[in-house]
């Protein structure tokens, strides 16, 4: 490298700067995870007492969670409430609030998207999934926004309070499912199957749907939306910038952009789906909310990062009294954190009801059990909202896995909650792994943000 | 009765709640109050006797025993500075240790002695095993949480997850099939005089050994915590670290000493779900009232009393709605279960009787 000087101002050095980046954020959850999985395998070695069994079972859960199509399918189904609940646990961490009632907030969400799903039978598709999925957010931000509203208020303690109403959303959505929504067609208490306009399309349903020109009309809004997002974000780069200068000439590529698009989309995906679509097996329960899941995640990231709001909420979570100090108000944005994240896990609640269960209804025994490994989730990830689509989709692939695991080795399929736990303790305490591998403590100390130290004058 | 530091700077008297005798008349008053409801509730459907009454105030003992250990545990971990949302975990721990110990110790003894004996034998062993357990778990958390001053929530997460994932494991490995005859849960052990008494006898002292002791730790902590060096020590460590350093108290110590105590209270509301209530272990047979044992600590402010309370409070939801749902199958039974949760939110709230948590809870000590 004789024109390392040179180098280092071209962009390519830019690029392995970022890369170094990514790897120094990347370094410590991968270490944890390895560390964890060894130490699951002597778990394993030791309880069954046959080295091949180790092997068998790692094996087992990679085939399980990936090696065909319908394996990797129920993957992503998994991972898809993951993300949402994660990253509703995210966004409280991001401004100190622990919200470990994501759980709840995903049972309101369920069962709102589920009354409106069955409540306005004959609405078209376009209007009634937006609609059951809205009722989800707005059941989900309510249920949240009340423990926000008392600890900004009162000072109560979010963790206990919100810990609370997780019971009692349980309760509430037993009772709403068995007193006020019960199908009395149904062997089994549960709530009546919602209209089949609300629900979630799986990938398998999606040439179908796409017959009705209305659902047509819905998708290509909803692409022209998002190539004019791209188009936009694609405008603020300094390349295109200093080509397309005046904001008639933005404004003429925008509708360029967004109109073509448009008629690409409406005209063209329902004859290519027609004629080719590689999802053709009617089992598969692959569903849109992946990509609603995703788009959120983009969403979320732009907001906490991009927005001066995200800058607010962080800057509370980082240092509360820098902000009040700064006159940022402490009391809206818990509020407003709240109730995003309880948006969010609503949008779980409403996503699994309209698209996975097998029935599309609220049954009694609804339990998810998503709520503690979300927040498990949102650590390894540092709240980061692609860190988090990673670690779910690890948490996904291991709980899919895990039921071949047991079939394949005899190992039990807990032994996934075993390692998930130990991830989960490594990541939290890195001086454990940093003592394993012998890394020296970062010289610079890493973002973290302070929970719950602070109280509401 | 007791004047205790509650917040910092502020000596004010704990007059009214956490003081023996008004939990007492309260309790009193509470027991009257559900007789009344019971009987209204159900009349017309069937006869809720005096036996039936009485029963369901029995279980209502049996059912807060849990969660007072839980909450307990709460107490000592808390007024000490730690916070500790763990005890779910160890709880589930020590569930499981327990009945392994129990099933397992007894197919050993009794072969040596008698099998009554050999019974009583192995459910002592398995108590002692089981917290021995909720302890170690409980020395992972306080490391975790004081040495390495991990954010004592997070800590306390991941030892819920890790306790899922162990006894889950191990359950399934070992304790889900070919089990042999164990020796069962404690019997009903009758205190001899006292439980002739005609209305308390069969509430109070027809229980089994774990809920006697819920009462006896009562007085102890209260002692321990209010009317020794020790107790002083810990709040102190608990309000204002600092101070308690600069006059020689060893903070880290003492945190440590109260939370393996804790855990170790933990461990016995642990062992009531298999050495008492049933005869089985499931994977997550807790059932989350480790965290509602947090919410009675929380309505009791952090005192033993009132943190037994809370409990009564939690196992008189559950024990009424139940006897009601035998006769009133038409009535809702979720409401009257929500409502301890509720109340626990509005004693947080600060609607009715304001619960100050320690000022130093959740942080870290760092010495200077």
């Amino acid at each position: 490298m004789s024109n390392a000087p040179v180098a280092a101002e071209r962009p390519t050095s830019s690029f392995r700067i970022s890369l170094l980046r990514l790897w120094d954020a990347f370094k410590m959850p991968a270490l944890a995870i390895l560390s964890a999985f060894i130490l699951g395998g002597i778990v394993i070695l030791i309880t069954s007492g046959k080295p091949l069994t180790v092997l068998q079972a790692y094996f087992g859960l990679v085939q399980g969670a990936f090696l065909n199509q319908r394996a990797f399918s129920e993957t992503l189904v998994k991972t898809t409430p993951y993300i949402l609940l994660s990253l509703g646990v995210g966004v409280g961490f991001k401004t100190g609030l622990f919200n470990i009632g994501v759980e709840g907030q995903f049972y309101i969400g369920a069962v709102s998207a589920a009354w409106v799903g069955v409540l306005f039978p004959g609405l078209p598709a376009i209007i009634h999934l937006p609609l059951a999925l809205l009722a989800g957010v707005i059941g989900g931000a309510i249920w949240a926004a009340i423990p926000g509203y008392l600890k900004a208020r009162t000072g109560a303690h979010e963790v206990i309070s919100t810990m609370m109403m997780n019971y009692i959303a349980f309760r509430l959505q037993e009772y709403i499912v068995t007193w006020l929504l019960k199908d009395p067609s149904a062997g089994l208490v549960q709530s009546p199957p919602v209209a089949k306009a609300a629900e979630v399309w799986t990938l398998y349903q999606i040439p179908v749907r796409l017959q009705d020109p209305l659902n047509a009309l819905g998708v290509a809004l909803v692409f022209a939306i998002i190539a004019l997002l791209i188009a936009r974000w694609a405008l603020g780069t300094p390349r295109l910038r200093e080509q397309v200068e005046t904001a008639g000439q933005r404004r003429i590529v925008y509708l360029v952009v967004g109109v073509l698009v448009f008629l690409i989309t409406f005209f063209g995906l329902p004859a290519f789906t027609r004629v080719w679509w590689p999802f053709t097996d009617p089992y598969d329960r692959m569903h849109i909310g992946l990509f609603i899941a995703l788009a959120v995640s983009v969403g979320v990231w732009w907001l906490l990062w991009k927005t001066t709001l995200g800058f607010e909420m962080r800057t509370v979570g980082a240092n509360p009294s820098a902000a009040r100090y700064a006159g940022v108000s402490i009391t809206r944005n818990i509020m407003v954190a709240m109730a995003l994240s309880g948006a969010l896990a609503g949008l779980a609640g409403a996503v699994e009801v309209l698209g996975v269960t097998t029935c599309r209804c609220v049954q009694v025994s609804f339990i998810s059990g998503y709520g503690w490994d979300s927040i498990g989730i949102s650590l390894l990830a540092k709240n980061n909202p692609f860190g988090i689509i990673a670690a779910s989709f690890l948490w996904g692939a291991m709980g899919n896995g895990a039921d071949f695991m047991e079939l394949n080795s005899g190992v039990s399929k807990y032994i996934i909650s075993l390692l998930q736990g130990l991830v989960l303790l490594f990541v939290a305490a890195p001086a454990i792994v940093r003592w394993i591998f012998r890394i020296r403590a970062e010289r610079r100390p890493e973002e973290e943000v302070p929970l719950t130290h602070w109280e509401v004058k | 009765m007791s004047t205790t530091t509650n917040t910092t700077g502020r000596i004010r008297r704990t007059g009214l709640r956490g003081t023996w005798w008004v939990t007492a008349l309260m309790i009193a008053f509470g027991l009257f109050t559900i007789w009344g409801l019971l009987s209204l509730v159900i009349r017309g459907h069937g006869v809720c006797g005096q036996k039936c009454i009485l029963d369901t105030l029995n279980q209502m003992f049996r059912v807060a025993t849990p969660i007072a250990f839980a909450a307990f545990c709460g107490v000592m971990c808390e007024r000490s500075g730690v916070f500790n949302i763990g005890i779910e975990g160890q709880m589930l721990m020590s569930a499981m240790v327990c009945y392994a110990v129990n099933l397992f110790s007894y197919q050993g003894l009794k072969n040596v002695m008698d099998p009554a004996a050999a019974g009583d034998m192995s459910r002592w062993l398995a108590l002692v095993a089981g917290v021995i357990s909720a302890v170690l778990l409980g020395s992972l958390h306080a490391v975790v949480s004081i040495k390495f001053k991990v954010d004592q929530i997070i800590s306390g997460t991941v030892i819920n997850i890790l306790a899922i994932g162990i006894t889950g494991y191990l359950y399934r490995q070992f304790l889900a099939e070919n089990l042999p005859p164990g020796p069962g849960t404690f019997p009903i052990f009758n205190i001899p005089l006292l439980s002739k008494i005609p209305i308390l006898g069969p509430i109070f002292f027809e229980q089994k050994p774990l809920t006697y002791l819920m009462f006896i730790l009562t007085f102890v902590i209260q002692y321990v915590l209010f009317f020794t060096p020790w107790g002083l020590r810990t709040r102190a460590v608990g309000e204002h670290p600092r101070a308690a350093d600069t006059l020689g108290v060893n903070v880290h110590y003492m945190r440590y000493v109260d939370v393996l105590a804790g855990s170790a209270i933990a461990g016995l509301g642990g062992a009531w779900f298999t050495l008492e209530a049933v005869d089985v272990f499931n994977p997550l047979m807790t059932n989350g009232l480790g965290f509602i044992g947090l919410a009675a600590m929380i309505f009791g402010k952090w005192t033993p009393f009132g943190s037994l309370l809370g409990a009564l409070i939690f196992g008189l939801g559950s024990s009424v709605t139940s006897t009601v749902s035998i006769f009133r199958p038409d009535i809702p039974s979720q409401f009257p279960q929500m409502l301890p949760y509720i109340l626990t939110i509005i004693v947080l709230t600060g609607v009715v009787g304001r619960a100050t948590p320690m000022a130093a809870g959740g942080k870290p000590y760092e010495k200077q």
